[in-house]
This record gives C-alpha cells, sequence and structure tokens, in this order.
C-alpha cells in the first residue's frame, strides 16, 4: 500500500525541518524567561503609566544589594572596596558602588545656587511668615556644638538656608557614611554592615545573566563567611535565577519521572523491548511545543516549561490506546490496529486540542503559552503515532501477557457485581452530596504570589536589608501628570500633604515627590519678594557682630539667584535620588511619579489621590489579583463554550443524548474534583481552574473509549488504565512542584483525572451489552 | 563638623582619664581610660566665622559619665541642652527631652562617639593621622584627615591638655574655625541628682 511508505517518509522529513527550526531557535540557547510580568494580562494601553511601570520596576530588575556584615568598621570598608573592584572586573554589571564618593564642589555649587528653589516648604513658610523666628533659628544654629555638616562657609550663606535645605533633603533610611572611606554603614546585631550597590548592563537579554550574578555572590559570600563576615544580599535577579534553576530541575524530574513511569509501563505490558519506540510521539510532540512556543511568542517561561512537563503524559496515550489493542486484535498487525483505532483516536486528539485551545482564549499570556505548547506538541505526538509508529513496528510481534487483561476483567466484572447491588442513581446521588459538600468549603484564593515560589532564605535576606537600611520600597506608586511643572509641583504637594498624615500615623515609612525637591517657579517667587521685607529682622545677626553691608550683599546676591526647574535640580548631586520620578514632558503635558516606602496597609491607598486632579494610584498587584477574579468568570464561560463544542463534535458518531452522556462524565469528574479539594483544605487557585478546563477535555478521551470499546469493555479499560497512569503520574508529579500556582494545577488535573477514569464506564451503559472480555 | 566634635570631645575622656605617666603615648593614655566614673566642667565655645573680626562666644556646662553618656549644656547667650548616649542624641525642649531623628546629621556619630567614650579610640584613628608633641604637663594632639572626603570638609582638629584637656579647635575647610576650651573639668565618683535625673529620662 503507498501510503503506508509515503507517510513514514513524508513525516519524517517533516520531522527534520522541525529540528532544523528548533537548532536555529536555540542557535543562543534556549530562549527561556522568568520575568513573571510576561505571564499577567497586559497593563492598560497607556503609554506614560507603561513608562512609568517601568522606571519604577527597572531597579527591581537589575539592582543588586548587598551587605557586608564584620565585627569591625575597617573589615566591613575594606571588605567593601574589594569586593566593589572585583566585581567591577566582571563584566556582569554597568556599575558597582561601594563608597559615596561625595562630589563636595558639585554640592556647595548647588546648593549656593539653589538657595531659594530647594529651600523645603516648612522653611519657605516660617521665611515668609514668620522672618522674625527664622532669624532667631539661625542665632541659635551659629552657636549650636551639634548643629550639622556645614558645606557652606557662614559668610556664604549668612541666613543658613544651605543648612536648612541639607537637613530637609536629608537621604531617608538608616544608613551612615563612613567619613574615612565613603562607604555606607549601618550597625546591627553587633556587626558593622557595609553597602554594595550594583547595577547590571542594561543590555540584558542576556539568560545566564541571573545566573552569572547568583555565581558571583555565592563566591562572595563563602569568602566573607571564611574571613568571619556575613553576607546579605536581595535582587530581582537573585530571584530569576533561583526560579530558573527550580524550573530546570522539576522539569528534569517531572519529565523524568514521568518518563521512566512510561517506559516501565512500556515494558511491563507488552514485554517487548521495541515498544519503547512509543517514546517517540512524546519526544515528538515536546520538541514541537517548544518549537511553536518559541515562533509565536519569541521565549517560553519556565512555567511553561514546568507544566508542559505534563504532556508527556498527555502525549503517551495515542500510542498506548494504540499498543493495548494487542489483547483484542489477535494477530496484532501494526497498521490494521491503526485502522481499527483511528476514529477513536482522531476524536480524541479533536478534544484535547478544543480543551488546550480554550485556554488560549483566556486573557493570561501564560495560559496562551502553555495551551499553544500543548496543542501543538499533542498534534505531533499524534502524527507521529499515525505516521511513523506503524513503519516501526510493522514486524513487531506483539503478544502481551494475559495478567493485565485478567487483572482489567476482574476489576469490570466487581463494578458490575456493584452495580447489581448498588444501583447508579444512588451512586450518583451520593457522589453529588459528596460534590455540594465539598464545594460548599472549597477556598478560592488569587494572588500573584502564588505563581513563584520563592526561597525562603532570598526572602528572608531581602527583609533584613530592608530593615538595616530602612528602605522598603513598595510596588505602589502615584502617577501625576499636569499641564507643566508648576502645576505638577502643586499636585505633588497636595499629595504630600496627605502622605504626610499617613507617616505620622506610622502608617507608612516615607516617600519621595518631585515637590519635595523643589518649590514651583511661582512659589519661588514669592520667596525673592519676601526677602524684601527681611532687613526689619535682621537684629539678632547684627548683635551678634555681623556688618550689615554683609547682610545686605547677601540679599542682593539671594535676589540674583535663578528661578530652577524640575530638570535643572535634578542635575545636581542633590537630586539624585529624585531624579526616576520626572517622566519629562509627554502629550502636551508632564508627569512625574511619588514613591512609597514601608507601606504597612495598602487599602487606604486608593482614597488618597481621590478629589487630586491627575494623581493616579498605579498598584499593579492589586489589580493583577483584581483581574484574577474576573479571569475565573472567564474560565467558567470558557469551560461551558468547550463543553458545547465537544457536544457537537460528538453528536456526529454518538448522536446529541450519547455526546451529552459522554461530556456530563468529565464536567463531574471536575466537580468532584473541586469538591475533593474542598474537603481536604486545599485552596482553588486561577491555575487550578484552568486546570479542570483540561480534565473535560482529557477526561472525555476515557468516556469516549470506554463508550467505543473497540475489543470489548476489560479491553478498553485496560487501554484506559494505561492512558490514565502515565497521565496521572506527570500530572501528580507537578502536585510535588514548590511554585503553589503549578502545584494547585497539578493537583487539580489528577484528582480530575482519577474521576474521569473511574466514571468513564458509565459512558457506554445501554449504548452496546458489555462484552466482558477478549473475543 | 558635628559628628567629629563628639569623637573629639569622646577622645578628650580617655585622654582626661590618664594621668600623666612618664611614658606619654595614645595606647597607655587609652587604657587608663577606666579610672573616674564622672568628668565635669564648664566649656566656653569660640566660633570664628572667617568674615567676622570677633568671634561668636558661648558658654556653658558638660557632664561626661561612664555607662551613661555625655550632657552638653550651653546656658550663654541662648540655652540649649543636649544629651547624647547609647539611644541616640536628644534636645531639651518645652516637653522635656526630644530625641532628635536618626538620620538627622547631626545625630549621626553619637553611637560611634560613646564607643570611643568607652576606650576604642581605633575609630578616631582610622579617620586622622594621629600626632602627639610635647610633654605630659603640656602636650598637643594634631588630628589630620586621612581620607579625601574628609579633607574637603575639615582642615585639621588640635587638642591640647595637661592632665585633663583644655582645649580642641576644629579648622574647616572653608575658612570657619571652633575652639572649645575646656578650663576647668574636674574627675568625680558620682552623678548628682539633677545630673542623673537629666540621663534618666
Amino acid at each position: 500500500m503507498p501510503t503506508e511508505r509515503l507517510l513514514p517518509r513524508l513525516f519524517l522529513f517533516g520531522l527534520l525541518a522541525l529540528l532544523a527550526l528548533a537548532a536555529w531557535q536555540w542557535r543562543h540557547g534556549l530562549p527561556l524567561s522568568t520575568d513573571l510580568m510576561e505571564l499577567v494580562p497586559g497593563a492598560p494601553r497607556d503609554a506614560l503609566q507603561q513608562q512609568a511601570e517601568q522606571r519604577m520596576q527597572e531597579p527591581l530588575n537589575r539592582e543588586l544589594l548587598v551587605l557586608l556584615g564584620y565585627p569591625q568598621r575597617e573589615q566591613a570598608t575594606e571588605a567593601a572596596q574589594q569586593l566593589e573592584r572585583r566585581w567591577q572586573g566582571s563584566g556582569a554589571f554597568e556599575s558597582v558602588q561601594g563608597s559615596l564618593q561625595a562630589d563636595l564642589p558639585a554640592l556647595r555649587r548647588q546648593l549656593l545656587d539653589g538657595r531659594l528653589a530647594l529651600l523645603g516648604e516648612d522653611d519657605r513658610r516660617q521665611l515668609i511668615e514668620q522672618p522674625q523666628a527664622f532669624i532667631q533659628q539661625r542665632v541659635q544654629s551659629l552657636f549650636d556644638t551639634f548643629a550639622g555638616s556645614r558645606l557652606l562657609a557662614s559668610d556664604e550663606d549668612w541666613f543658613g538656608l544651605a543648612e536648612r535645605i541639607q537637613n530637609h533633603l536629608q537621604p531617608q533610611g538608616a544608613l551612615q557614611v563612613d567619613l574615612a572611606s565613603g562607604a555606607l554603614l549601618v550597625e546591627a546585631e553587633g556587626l558593622q554592615w557595609a553597602l554594595v550597590r550594583a547595577r547590571t548592563r542594561a543590555d540584558a537579554f542576556d539568560l545566564d545573566l541571573p545566573l552569572q550574578v547568583e555565581a558571583l555572590v555565592d563566591a562572595a559570600r563563602r569568602e566573607t563567611e571564611a574571613n568571619g563576615g556575613r553576607l546579605l544580599a536581595a535582587s530581582g535577579l537573585l530571584h530569576a535565577a533561583a526560579s530558573q534553576r527550580q524550573a530546570t530541575r522539576e522539569m528534569s524530574w517531572i519529565g523524568g519521572g514521568a518518563g521512566l513511569g512510561a517506559v516501565l509501563l512500556l515494558l511491563l505490558a507488552f514485554r517487548r523491548a521495541r515498544v519503547l519506540l512509543a517514546i517517540l510521539p512524546v519526544l515528538g510532540g515536546l520538541l514541537g511545543g517548544a518549537v511553536a512556543c518559541v515562533a509565536l511568542f519569541g521565549q517560553i517561561h519556565v512555567i511553561t516549561l514546568v507544566l508542559g512537563g505534563s504532556l508527556i503524559g498527555v502525549a503517551i496515550d495515542p500510542p498506548l490506546h494504540y499498543l493495548s489493542k494487542s489483547w483484542a486484535l489477535r494477530p496484532w498487525s501494526a497498521w490494521g490496529a491503526l485502522r481499527a483505532t483511528l476514529p477513536g483516536l482522531a476524536l480524541s486528539l479533536a478534544t484535547n486540542l478544543i480543551g488546550y485551545l480554550a485556554l488560549a482564549f483566556a486573557p493570561f499570556p501564560a495560559l496562551k503559552q502553555i495551551a499553544v505548547f500543548s496543542a501543538a506538541g499533542l498534534l505531533t505526538a499524534f502524527l507521529c503515532t499515525l505516521c511513523l509508529l506503524p513503519a516501526l513496528f510493522s514486524r513487531l510481534d506483539l503478544r502481551p501477557g494475559p495478567a493485565p487483561l485478567a487483572l482489567a476483567e476482574r476489576a469490570w466484572n466487581l463494578r458490575q457485581r456493584l452495580l447489581r447491588r448498588v444501583p447508579s442513581t444512588v451512586l450518583l446521588a451520593l457522589l453529588l452530596a459528596f460534590c455540594v459538600g465539598g464545594l460548599w468549603r472549597l477556598n478560592l484564593t488569587h494572588d500573584l504570589r502564588q505563581w513563584v515560589a520563592t526561597s525562603p532564605q532570598l526572602l528572608d535576606e531581602a527583609n533584613t536589608i530592608a530593615r538595616l537600611t530602612g528602605q522598603r520600597p513598595t510596588s505602589q506608586f502615584f502617577l501625576v501628570r499636569a499641564a507643566d511643572q508648576q502645576q505638577l509641583l502643586e499636585r505633588q504637594a497636595r499629595l504630600s500633604q496627605r502622605l504626610d498624615t499617613l507617616v505620622a500615623d506610622g502608617q507608612l515609612g516615607g516617600y519621595l515627590a518631585l515637590s519635595q525637591l523643589v518649590a514651583p517657579a511661582a512659589q519661588q517667587e514669592r520667596l525673592r519678594q519676601a526677602l524684601d521685607g527681611q532687613p526689619g529682622y535682621w537684629q539678632p545677626l547684627l548683635d551678634l557682630g555681623v556688618p550689615r553691608e554683609a547682610l545686605e550683599r547677601e540679599l542682593e546676591t539671594l535676589r540674583k539667584l535663578p528661578v530652577l526647574d524640575i530638570p535643572a535640580a535634578l542635575a545636581g548631586p542633590l537630586g539624585e535620588a529624585w531624579r526616576p520620578l520626572w517622566l519629562g514632558e509627554s502629550d502636551g503635558g508632564v508627569a512625574g511619579l511619588v514613591s512609597l516606602q514601608g507601606l504597612h496597609d495598602t487599602n487606604g491607598l486608593n482614597a488618597l489621590s481621590e478629589g487630586l486632579d491627575g494623581v493616579r494610584l498605579v498598584d499593579r498587584l492589586g489589580q493583577l489579583n483584581r483581574s484574577f477574579t474576573a479571569a475565573q468568570w472567564t474560565a467558567s464561560e470558557l469551560k461551558l463554550l468547550s463543553c458545547a463544542l465537544i457536544v457537537a463534535l460528538l453528536s456526529v458518531p454518538f448522536g446529541l443524548r450519547g455526546a451529552v452522556r459522554v461530556v456530563t462524565l468529565p464536567l463531574l469528574s471536575a466537580a468532584t474534583a473541586l469538591a475533593t479539594l474542598g474537603w481536604v483544605g486545599q485552596p482553588l487557585t486561577l491555575f487550578g481552574l484552568f486546570g479542570l478546563l483540561l480534565v473535560t477535555a482529557i477526561g472525555v478521551d476515557y468516556a469516549i473509549l470506554m463508550r467505543e470499546r473497540v475489543g470489548g469493555a476489560a479491553v478498553s479499560l485496560l487501554g484506559n488504565a494505561l492512558a490514565a497512569f502515565t497521565t496521572w503520574l506527570s500530572f501528580g508529579l507537578l502536585a510535588l512542584s514548590s511554585t503553589p500556582a503549578v502545584s494547585n494545577f497539578g493537583l487539580a488535573v489528577s484528582l480530575g483525572l482519577v474521576f474521569s477514569f473511574l466514571l468513564a464506564p458509565w459512558a457506554g451503559a445501554g449504548h452496546r451489552r458489555a462484552t466482558g472480555g477478549a473475543q | 563638623m558635628n559628628g567629629l566634635l563628639l569623637r573629639v570631645v569622646g577622645l578628650l575622656a580617655t585622654l582626661c582619664l590618664s594621668s600623666g605617666t612618664w611614658a606619654f603615648d595614645l595606647d597607655q593614655l587609652s587604657a587608663r581610660l577606666a579610672t573616674p566614673e564622672v568628668v565635669r566642667g564648664p566649656f566656653i565655645q569660640e566660633k570664628h566665622l572667617r568674615a567676622l573680626p570677633q568671634p561668636l562666644v558661648s558658654q556653658g556646662r558638660f557632664v561626661l559619665a561612664k555607662g551613661h553618656g555625655l550632657l552638653w549644656l550651653l546656658h550663654s547667650p541662648i540655652r540649649q541642652d543636649y544629651r547624647i548616649d547609647d539611644n541616640g542624641m536628644a534636645q531639651r525642649g518645652a516637653q522635656g527631652w526630644q530625641r532628635l531623628p536618626q538620620q538627622s546629621a547631626a545625630a549621626r556619630q553619637n553611637r560611634l562617639f560613646l564607643a570611643v567614650l568607652q576606650g576604642d579610640s581605633s575609630g578616631l584613628q582610622h579617620d586622622f593621622e594621629l600626632a602627639l608633641s610635647g610633654t605630659e604637663d603640656d602636650w598637643q594632639l594634631r588630628l589630620t584627615p586621612r581620607s579625601a572626603l574628609l579633607k574637603q570638609i575639615f582642615e585639621r582638629i588640635e587638642i591640647g591638655g595637661d592632665a585633663l584637656v583644655r582645649r580642641i579647635e576644629l579648622r574647616e575647610t572653608q575658612g570657619d574655625r571652633t575652639v572649645l576650651r575646656l578650663p576647668d573639668s574636674q574627675p568625680g565618683t558620682d552623678l548628682n541628682d539633677a545630673e542623673r535625673a537629666d540621663f534618666a529620662d
């Protein structure tokens, strides 16, 4: 038969093309992504908000904070300098900062020129409204032994404006500058900690970078500990590296476990080494899935890879069904068995594809990727089974042992005996009661944090660093828009007043706003005018012996100071901390951010921007978690839709009644799985919910095969058991994943499939008389 | 720079207590720290601003007590009371002692200062070259900043004394100069009730 020669050749040609495509896609290594944000629904299409989010996100992705703790300050500062030098030469970082090399001349210049523009709001108000008190405080600070470092000589700044600015713009946090080395130090837990900040290269589409950074940190940690010190490190890169390694590890043992299970099963059941070739469709499936994924998305996310590992269990089903017919078809022939099983297999493939592709319509890039990976993988595996296996098995004399079939027969007879005593309706009622009770207890949780397996050690270190440095940035921030800079600063100042109350109540650690750094132009002008009234209040200064001419000269200099705008204020060394907040001009207006630190409760934040024009809270995490709830409904809709499609498809061979019956069984299985989660107290996550979508699709297979009963009920039961075993194995292994979402997905799917298997025999009841054994 | 000033005062505390034996070196002076529980006395502060012909003079008293910290009480021409202890720095206001925020420049180095107070002068040696000259009855200690960062703020610090420290001079790079004179410091054994109360709350 010509097709029996043509098909394998055509397919081999296609497979080679696929391999070549894969080789080209992986020419720079496997394009693996760990960025969680790529998995979640895209941000609203607002260019400015996206720019703002990127601005706030960037330090998380690129910055590395390290604290080196030693008993002696010298040890800590020296270690920081050494680390700085070594890392600068490592090639991984764009900059490494182990000390603060303050450019004092530049700082003096900025203070001198910005004495009006940079003066804080309270000081400005005092100068304008209470000039007497202002001068009195200046006199006190001149006598003060501990008044603070003075960068300007008294006669450069008779009114002490620079000193007030310095105190006002004091960086928040607990770090102190070591005057000898410039290192940033904090003392805690009996150790002196020196801070080293590193920033990775910007062109970081380099998947090895997180691992490289992790290796550098590990090496530094070993060395520090060998020297009797302690090292703490915090960076998004370390989390990326950890999840990358964890995914690779889980992928290997989930894949390895499922693969090993499949091999053992094949050997035990069919007792021929050659049947191991049935693994080929699985390998082809994984390859096809990966290639399709990279082709469509440009990369594969680690979560896809881990979940995709479970494809092994599904992709081995077609060859297993095909081979299991050897118990019924005697003698078994490669092409003959294929012809006998093809309609059932094609139907299963179609329902599986419907199930997976329904996931692709979920508004979650994560699920789209998994859907594409799995659908492409299944299709490849199916084609492989169809085209390649019969050719490979053409001279295979398959004579499986009778034991598995005998076991299946005994199970089937047991079931028949049970049904004679307890009718199906009673069993159904019991099951429904179980479902209602379990669903009542089911607990839904949607949180992005379930999507990552955060290593407790990394989390712990990051928390310690936040505690020691007093810097605990929050993911929420405010985006402020305005027509011009003046309005922007005024709007930020109004928001700041509300934030100040939160700070005073201890609900907020602190915040950064552009309005802290520089006064609106109109305020600078008002301050300048208020200077005219100053000479009347100078007496206390004159009493100290300060010459009146000196004060008048000073006043003249101040009057001539330029009005500073935001970019000018940010340019100097004092503006460093505020620079990321300025988004510049866009859409005929300007925009800037207000970032928050040490937020205890996110609930009241939305109310803060109420009534303030142009102020918007950006809370990506909260927004995502809310969108998860919305996605539940999408999941339910998709589920109904995919069921309707499957019913439509199946009503062609089975008629409408039969189709509904076949689809109802996996739906009931999904409900039972949900109820079981409820009874055992496991929460249902969004991933678990989408996993149950799959249960419908895969579970329908079992029902179809039990209804078809090619070769009799026991043979079909055995075929199902073999297929279900590998599928359980791979999804069951997922349940052991340390990523909560993946584990919940695995648990939900494997539970659903257990029930699908158990309920499948009811699919055929009344359709055809059970033959109860091999022919 | 106040933090330094604090450290200087702290070092003085250690030096004060060294009762002048023959071998007059820093190590031995530091080692003798432990003797008196309390040192107290008046101080006179002269701020020589480069643009003023005459200095700004102020006066007050200080109390340095082992295990408690330092009270620095300026009496005239204005009143300013400071207290520095393990917990940080506090200033006396209308409602009693008020802790100054930790990140304020003035509060930064007080912990280090207390370390020095307890006999650990290594902190000071870390930042400065120390040069001791003169005799044990009339000695001079010159502190020159080691780092470029410090040199941009300080030219040098000079300390002088006999059995006790009598004079501290602080020369800032931008031209201002502070002289602290401690003409009549006395070692003591115990705090009086008022001092104890000041350290207590």
